[in-house]
């Protein structure tokens, strides 16, 4: 919105912003970032989604003054030369816990203690990677920064990862940083966080968990891998929670841990695995990054045919991503994740079942009435969401709009092939878990890892 | 006697800045006869807000005029790029003298 704005302004044409006060420290963030800190807001005070038409009258009426002076009168302010520091600068010194200090005063930690980020530190990380530290792998909003390979390994050292990751560090930032991923909106109020899957063969020189606990806090890798990408999101594209500014995730969580694979169990069963779903080879190390806005139960399932699995793996799976899939239907981008237990991906293979004949079973038998999607829609901000219209947009195809009435089943996964399915956890229990994604806000996105073969 | 503690140098963990050098637009000091375009994200009750803010400015200035956030559609989940490469031009084809966006929440 406040993008849209600028875009206006950089062509000529005033503009103002409607922005609600708790908004305000956001958009503070955002127009620094897109190069117009002065950028017009008229506020609007309060929550106009609990807002009635008396309030929301009230409340325009008394914005009027900051709109037309934002339309008729705005200017830019001085801007005072800020001087940042260089990458070798060196901007604290102190003992273990003044750096924290300084640390957290700064906004420059997520809360945990960091390893101080000194010039040999960083050097080490610096020297695991053909890329010269200067490298501009892309630009982050909404604060707006560089993202350079110097900067990654700073953020890599504090979150206390292995020199030796820093192949895999450069490939998340270089999949963070690509458009379809929309970091511009990681801080939006869903509190998505970000998944790191790593594929392929570095999974298991990095000594990553695919097995028992795989998305607990406890393995090195697994963790540090998934703590850089919160650091980097903070420090780097500017999503700070208060006291800072940038991230209005309402509740939101911590961060993922990163996920890998059993590739080995893949192999045993004949099935490809999720790095080649992306479309690489097995030979090849790969990093992924999706968003997760929430998590399934824990879905257990039992039997020894693949039906016994998959209609429970349907109901709660699907039940995880039924309301949420409204969204995902707005824009037909929808790229929920199914973490299944090595003995149910077993049984399920042995029954004959691919992959994607899973995911056409998911497609078929999971789905929401038109009404629950609609009304819970209107719930997040929308003003008016129907799905006959998306249909009639060509988002949607036509089966969402097959009759008029509102109690009639629509799919909740739009496109089946956009299923992610991969295999871990524990191999001595029968349980799975869903990982629902935002819509197209954290799209899948795939990099190989510099250096794999 | 204690060991002292070992004192660290650190270097900073942002990254340089990348925000474009710019600059508002130039205003016009009376919206009389003016054309003003609304951008609408499709959230958070504009609907509302827009007529609203319609009525209230043609009351206080003669020969305003609004082109209707329907003329552009949503600016939500627009590909920034895509938006960049085609707002300037529905700005001109309308003849928009300033926009209205909205609303951020």
């Amino acid at each position: 919105m406040l993008r849209a704005a600028a875009i206006a302004e950089r062509a000529g044409v005033p503009s103002v912003s409607i922005v609600t006060t708790p908004f305000m420290q956001q958009a503070g963030v955002v127009s620094k970032g897109v190069g117009l800190p002065s950028l017009p807001i008229a506020e609007y005070p309060g929550v106009p989604m609990t807002d009635g038409s008396d309030a929301v009258a009230k409340k325009v009426e008394a914005l009027l003054p900051q709109l037309v002076a934002g339309l008729a009168g705005a200017r830019d302010a001085a801007r005072p030369a800020v001087a940042e520091p260089g990458p070798r600068d060196v901007v604290h010194r102190g003992t273990l816990d003044e750096i924290q200090e300084h640390f957290h005063r700064n906004l420059w930690s997520d809360g945990l203690p960091v390893i101080p980020p000194t010039l040999a530190r960083v050097e080490r990380f610096l020297a695991q990677t053909r890329r010269a530290p200067d490298e501009v792998i892309g630009r982050l909003l909404p604060e707006n920064r560089a993202a350079t390979v110097w900067s990654i390994a700073v953020n890599g050292v504090m979150a206390g990862c292995r020199p030796e990751y820093m192949p895999v560090l450069v490939a998340i930032v270089e999949a963070i940083a690509e458009p379809v991923f929309r970091v511009e909106d990681a801080g939006s109020t869903p509190g998505w966080e970000p998944l790191v899957i790593v594929s392929g063969p570095i999974a298991s020189r990095l000594d990553l968990n695919h097995g028992q606990g795989v998305m607990r806090v406890g393995r090195q890798a697994n963790t540090t891998l998934g703590r850089f990408l919160r650091l980097y999101l903070r420090n780097v594209a500017g999503l700070r929670i208060p006291p800072g500014a940038g991230d209005k995730g309402s509740i939101a969580g911590s961060f993922n841990v990163a996920l890998a694979e059993d590739e080995g169990a893949a192999a045993e069963l004949g099935w490809p695995t999720f790095g080649v779903d992306q479309g690489f080879t097995g030979a090849d190390s790969v990093v992924t990054v999706q968003s997760v806005v929430s998590i399934s139960a824990p879905i257990y399932s039992a039997g020894t045919h693949a039906l016994d699995h998959v209609r429970i793996l349907a109901e709660v799976f699907g039940g995880a991503c039924a309301y949420w899939s409204s969204i995902g239907m707005k824009y037909a981008r929808w790229e929920p994740l199914l973490v299944l237990g090595p003995s149910i991906a077993r049984v399920i293979a042995e029954d004959g079942w691919s992959k994607d004949a899973l995911r056409r079973y998911l497609h078929e038998h999971v789905s929401i009435t038109a009404r629950q999607a609609e009304t819970y829609a209107l719930q997040v901000g929308a003003t008016s969401y129907t799905l006959e219209a998306h249909v009639k947009a060509g988002v949607l195809p036509a089966t969402y709009a097959a009759s008029s009435d509102p109690g009639r089943p629509v799919p909740v996964f739009v496109q089946p092939e956009k299923i992610g399915i991969l295999i871990a956890g524990d191999p001595g229990r029968n349980q799975s878990k869903g990982y629902v994604n935002n819509h197209i806000q954290g799209g899948r996105v795939s990099k190989k890892v510099d250096g794999s073969p | 006697m204690t060991t002292p503690e070992p004192v660290y140098d650190v270097v900073w963990p942002l990254a340089p800045s990348a925000a474009p050098a710019g600059s508002l637009a130039a205003r016009s000091a009376d919206l009389s006869g003016k054309t003003v375009g609304e951008l609408w994200d499709y959230l958070f009750k504009g609907e509302e807000m827009f007529p609203l803010i319609r009525r209230a400015l043609e009351a206080r200035y003669p020969g305003i005029r609004f082109v209707e956030f329907e003329t552009f559609g949503s600016i939500h989940g627009r590909d920034e790029k895509e938006l960049a490469a085609t707002l300037p031009g529905l700005l001109r084809q309308h003849g928009c003298d300033a926009v209205i966006s909205a609303v951020g929440a």
